[in-house]
């Protein structure tokens, strides 16, 4: 639920419930003071009665006027006890007075009082109409609809179309948030408004990114260092085995021990090699770009890698069309040779590579282990089965080559065969 | 061959010097931006191994000094530098080469031996190694002037032989000579055996001796029996 929903609803019923009581306090107040009202009007009738009473020695003449009945009847002395009362008050229709008792009945207000005359007892009964009364409830009744209807409507309007306005700046950090990418250079903007909330927020926000930016490219920085540190030693540690090697005179059991120490050196070359490759291509600081035939690339690296598909009995086939794109080819011998060293190390022995070329897309497809891979995880870094030997940067770098091209790498498993895909478009 | 290694890491430039130093060659070091700078005001040489970040200034700025000064002493970069801006610029202003750190010391000498061969070009770009000549430019292999057919791999590993004899080569200075970065897709490196084998083969059919020899299963060594 929108927060503008929300408040609005609180808002229209807080309203209406406050005009409702108050409503119902203005009905009170005012039927109180009219009914009051009548209540002096009846007691100056009950006056001139008795002054009639005591002058005339004699009950005044009753007659009925628009609004007032008074009705005498004999009571016995001392039953009658003073009182106003709510009745009803019997309105004779105008035209019809004279001939029957039809009319109609409307809500009155009557007293009850007594009086003698001699020694007789009469019981008096005033009661005048209350019909105006009602009317004006039933005005002040309307008005108070009427300016309920009136605040809704206006309520309603106003948030529409003051408070859209006002969360606007809200909506604008939204949107500035949502765009948010650590790695590029682009910064949260001054926001333009006097809420100071929203300038709190901006400020807030703008720290926000800021700090997350200056950590990542510190973090990257880190790794590009530690990377460039690193050659050095690895650079020694290789020149100084090459040195060694030279010394003549080695057991099987030391030149097994200086085989596993060049692998080691040089698996840990090639991982700090990635590792250095995909800070660049994050930093986007990629080679020049340049036109290329990939149905020439292929094939100079499918025969550059003959030996290797023979020693593990790989069986190739590919259909390959001409296809020129314009990229780093740097980069794009580093994407082939992956996907085709995937290919390669984690097929079986006697497996087969496909390898397909289109003009939207470049599919390899290998044997291999009979399970799909977990699609999510084998982009990620460091992702790596347990038997493969290779750094776990290969299929990252691979998909950062893609993504800095704006084509992208998908994988699939179907028919046995792990296939990766890259797509041109 | 008169060789001056530039580099600051005492490790590596003393690896480099001991691998160099074998009969006819001198080399000299230098470990400081100033050293450097002396030793190619006074003296020439046939190549010289340039580091570009050493203490004291820039070895692109060496080499600009060389160029300018209008001397065609061969360079060849190492750097750890794997950026192809610094590449290109490193070409540029008249490197003959460019290697990255870490690098196999084979291959760093083949590298020079090229360098200097070429420099040394004279017209008929022929190299020879007692009865074996290579031709260079047609890429073509002769025993006693019986020619012999060597595929491109074949021909580039008898050529990386013979620039590092005497040594011993190792399995994985040969396979990343050959293959490049990717070899790491390779269970083991049985398949340069066949390579091997067969460059023996067609040598000593030719006639030439035996040269390759098996070093304790690390590598070859490519020297007169």
């Amino acid at each position: 639920m929108k927060l503008l929903t929300r408040y609005n609803r609180v808002n229209l019923v807080t309203t209406i419930v406050v005009m409702l009581i108050t409503g119902a306090i203005y009905y009170q107040a005012i039927s109180y003071i009219l009914t009051s009202q009548k209540d002096k009007d009846l007691v100056v009738e009950e006056r001139e009665i008795f002054d009639y009473v005591k002058l005339n020695h004699r009950l005044p003449q009753t007659f009925e006027s628009n609004d007032q009945q008074i009705i005498f009847s004999s009571a016995d002395p001392g039953s009658v006890q003073r009182v106003f009362v709510d009745t009803l008050y019997f309105e004779k229709d105008e035209g019809k007075r004279k001939h029957n008792g039809s009319g109609e009945y409307e809500s009155g207000r009557g007293l009850i009082s007594s009086v003698s005359v001699g020694d007789r007892y009469y019981k008096i009964l005033i009661i005048v109409s209350k019909v105006e009364t009602e009317y004006l409830i039933r005005i002040i009744f309307f008005i108070t609809a009427g300016v309920i209807l009136l605040l809704l409507v206006v309520l309603v309007a106003t948030n529409r179309l003051i408070l859209g306005r006002l969360w606007q700046p809200f909506y604008t950090i939204m949107s500035e948030l949502r765009l948010f990418n650590i790695a590029d250079t682009h910064e949260v903007p001054d926001l333009n408004t006097s809420i100071d909330e929203f300038k709190e927020l901006n400020g807030a926000v703008s720290d926000m990114t800021a700090k997350a930016r200056s950590d990542y490219y510190r973090l990257k920085a880190f790794t590009e260092n530690a990377a460039h540190e690193l050659l050095t030693p690895i650079a020694v540690i290789n020149s100084k085995l090459d040195t060694l090697i030279q010394t003549e005179n080695f057991s099987p059991q030391q030149s097994k021990l200086l085989n596993d120490l060049y692998s080691a050196a040089s698996r840990l070359n090639r991982l700090n090699q990635s590792l250095l490759l995909l800070v660049k291509i994050e930093n986007r600081l990629l080679p020049d770009k340049q036109d290329i035939n990939l149905r020439e690339l292929i094939d100079e690296m499918l025969a550059q890698f003959e030996e290797i598909f023979h020693d593990k009995n790989l069986t190739i086939t590919h259909s390959i069309a001409d296809k020129h794109i314009t990229a780093s080819r740097y980069l794009i011998e580093i994407l082939l040779s992956n996907l085709i060293s995937n290919a390669v190390r984690h097929n079986r022995q006697g497996g087969v590579i496909d390898i397909k070329l289109t003009s939207y897309d470049l599919t390899v497809k290998n044997t291999g282990e009979n399970a799909a891979l977990p699609d999510d995880k084998i982009f990620t870094r460091f992702h790596k089965s347990s038997s493969s030997e290779g750094s776990g940067l290969g299929l990252t770098i691979s998909r950062e080559i893609c993504e800095s091209f704006g084509f992208s790498l998908e994988y699939g498993f179907e028919a046995g065969k792990h296939t990766f895909t890259v797509n041109f478009n | 061959m008169k060789i001056l290694i530039v580099e600051d890491e005492t490790g590596l430039r003393e690896s480099i010097e001991e691998y160099f130093t074998e009969a006819g060659n001198i080399c000299e070091t230098a470990s400081t931006y100033s050293a450097a700078l002396g030793k190619i005001t006074l003296y020439r040489y046939d190549c010289i191994l340039l580091d570009i970040t050493l203490p004291g200034g820039n070895g692109i700025n060496l080499l600009k000094k060389l160029k300018e000064d209008g001397h065609d002493d061969g360079v060849l970069i190492i750097s750890a530098k794997n950026s192809l801006d610094d590449r290109l610029e490193g070409l540029d202003i008249g490197a003959d080469d460019y290697l990255v750190k870490p690098f196999h010391l084979s291959e760093l000498k083949a590298r020079v031996s090229a360098i200097i061969r070429r420099k040394n070009y004279n017209g008929s770009n022929l190299l020879v190694f007692n009865e074996i000549t290579i031709d260079l430019q047609a890429k073509e292999v002769k025993v006693d002037n019986t020619p012999v057919k060597f595929t491109r791999k074949e021909f580039a590993l008898l050529l990386y032989f013979i620039a590092n004899k005497g040594k011993v080569v190792s399995k994985n200075a040969i396979a990343e000579h050959l293959w490049g970065d990717s070899i790491d897709m390779a269970n083991n490196f049985d398949f340069i055996y066949s390579h091997i084998k067969n460059i023996r083969k067609k040598l000593v059919e030719a006639g030439a001796a035996d040269y390759i020899q098996a070093a304790y299963g690390m590598g070859y060594k490519f020297a007169a029996p």
